[in-house]
């Protein structure tokens, strides 16, 4: 029997869910990776998204280094890429801002000074089409229902333990599910009124919560594998 | 509904046929579990002994007896069989400890031990006793579920395990292409009689510096948020879902002075997208016959899932 390496899924979850993640652990044995443990119980170390790159800017001295933002129906997510992912860094290059993306990236928990929060390493990155975004939305609300309805059982360890650290509000994320399915469902039900959803999305848009304070990083621990 | 009421109904399901008495199994497992605080699976061992006794079991259905896991077709029954564990999967949920495929010498079924059944990990490749596990229907694929009753017994015999090849049932896998491997692209394989293995910088493995011939594949990894597939995908898939075949590939490469421009075109073609992938699974690899992109009506899957959070 051919004993190969576990490769870490590709875990999917809303940027909501993810970027309100604030705690990171192993497991048992030396080698294990870290891994998120977001409110809802999830345990990931590898994320696969859909989303709108928003933001692309060149942070590195040197400029080796890309912070990218990655808009989803719920929020944001934040990534850095630097030379040491040479597919993504490559790739990024020659990708402008205000296209879908397809993302598959590694998850990281940065420690600040005042806070913590969860960053994106990724992997790979690649220009995505509306199906395929669309699919991504419907596969991660169906994960994320699942993991609700999981919490909501309070069975399992993570389960427990996130809702220890977190004080979990499930409503809240059964909220944000919601409303990026139904921003979804307006795409397909009024087709022939094309041009008003489009107005209506650039407004909501204009919406979105882009107020996260960056802090003074430094940027040399992104690069430590 | 608390651990001695579900351990109950479980051991009650085993032993119905043979007059048990729920109430009597819930006395007993109270006074054992709460009241002398023995561990569960003495419990359980203690209560298994008592039900035989008392109840006569007939012997023949205490010796062992292992089903063939060929022979395993409806939910619902209570088994005993003797397999090799030949893949493990990750686990998609914190209530499955492990999940994976295990086999003998006439299939293979799936598998999953739960959480609460607390018990030691299997390990691949190893062999054992899967002591009374009960089948469930999942999604029309038969389960074997071991939970707190069940035991695991490691076999110090290899039992030997049908090829995966030969089963002829094909898996369908729907999911996101998150990498695609080096040695994918417009390869070159060893001409040799027989070899067709993938040569690096025109020499191959065996036969060093070799006659060679060019092929068409991608090897990727296939991921649908609870497990990957390393995905193998010919010329013939290559060129359905992208238009280039071999003829194409090889222009590509002269024009650009370097085979690597075919890897690259095919990254950008189909890094991110969601595939629909018909192959057989082998223990190593989901070899592709037939695939395409992933089209689901999103219209009709979004109003599903708006339901089930309305059902709350």
């Amino acid at each position: 029997m051919t004993v190969f390496m576990k490769r870490e899924v590709a875990r999917r979850v809303f940027a909501k869910e993810l970027m309100d993640s604030t705690y990171a652990m192993r497991d048992e044995g030396e080698k294990s990776p870290v891994y998120i443990l977001t409110p809802l119980g999830l345990k990931c170390n590898r994320v696969f998204i859909i989303g709108a790159l928003t933001e692309k800017t060149d942070v590195g001295e040197d400029s080796s280094i890309y912070r990218i933002r990655i808009t989803d129906q719920t929020g944001s997510f934040v990534g850095y890429i630097g030379r040491f992912q040479p597919e993504a860094y490559d790739a990024i290059a020659e990708i402008d801002v205000l296209n879908l993306v397809a993302v598959t990236a590694k998850v990281r928990l940065f420690e600040g000074e005042t806070r913590k929060f969860v960053s994106l390493r990724p992997e790979s990155i690649s220009i995505a089409d509306a199906e395929s975004r669309d699919y991504w939305v419907v596969e991660t609300a169906k994960a994320t229902i699942q993991r609700i309805r999981e919490m909501e059982r309070g069975e399992g360890e993570n389960v427990k333990l996130a809702r220890e650290i977190y004080g979990t509000d499930v409503e809240e994320y059964r909220k944000a599910v919601k409303e990026a399915l139904l921003r979804l469902k307006e795409e397909y039900t009024v087709e022939e009124e094309e041009e008003i959803v489009e107005e209506e999305e650039i407004e909501e848009e204009g919406d979105i919560d882009f107020d996260i304070e960056e802090e003074e990083i430094d940027l040399t621990e992104l690069l430590e594998d | 509904m608390d651990k001695v009421e579900s351990l109950a109904n479980e051991i009650y399901e085993k032993y119905k046929d043979y007059g048990v008495d729920r109430k009597e199994i819930v006395e007993k497992l109270k006074k054992l579990l709460l009241e002398f605080k023995v561990p569960e699976s003495e419990a359980i061992r203690t209560m298994n002994n008592y039900i035989i006794r008392e109840y006569k079991v007939p012997r023949e259905e205490l010796k062992e007896q292992f089903t063939k896991i060929g022979d395993i077709k409806e939910a619902g029954k209570w088994v005993s069989v003797k397999a090799k564990v030949v893949q493990l999967w990750e686990s998609g949920s914190p209530s499955i400890a492990q999940t994976g495929l295990i086999g003998d010498e006439t299939g293979v079924i799936r598998f999953l031990i739960w959480a609460k059944a607390n018990k030691q990990p299997v390990v691949e490749g190893k062999s054992y006793i899967f002591r009374n596990v009960v089948v469930d229907d999942y999604g029309n694929v038969l389960r074997l579920n071991v939970t707190r009753i069940s035991e695991i017994e490691e076999l110090k015999e290899d039992i030997a395990v049908k090829p995966i090849e030969d089963l002829r049932e094909d898996t369908e896998v729907v999911g996101a292409l998150v990498a695609i491997q080096q040695n994918s692209g417009l390869i070159q394989r060893c001409g040799e009689e027989g070899c067709n293995r993938v040569i690096k910088s025109g020499k191959c493995p065996v036969h060093g510096k070799t006659k060679w011939y060019d092929d068409l594949r991608i090897k990727g990894v296939l991921d649908d948020g609870e497990r990957t597939y390393e995905v193998i995908i010919n010329e013939e898939g290559v060129k359905e879902l992208t238009g280039i075949d071999i003829e194409k590939a090889k222009k590509m490469a002269e024009e650009n002075y370097d085979r690597g421009a075919v890897l690259e075109e095919l990254k950008k073609l189909l890094l991110g997208k969601y595939l629909k992938v018909v192959g057989s699974l082998t223990p190593r690899y989901l070899v592709a016959k037939q695939v395409e992109f992933y089209r689901p009506d999103i219209k009709n899957e979004i109003n599903e899932l708006l339901a089930e959070l309305e059902e709350g």
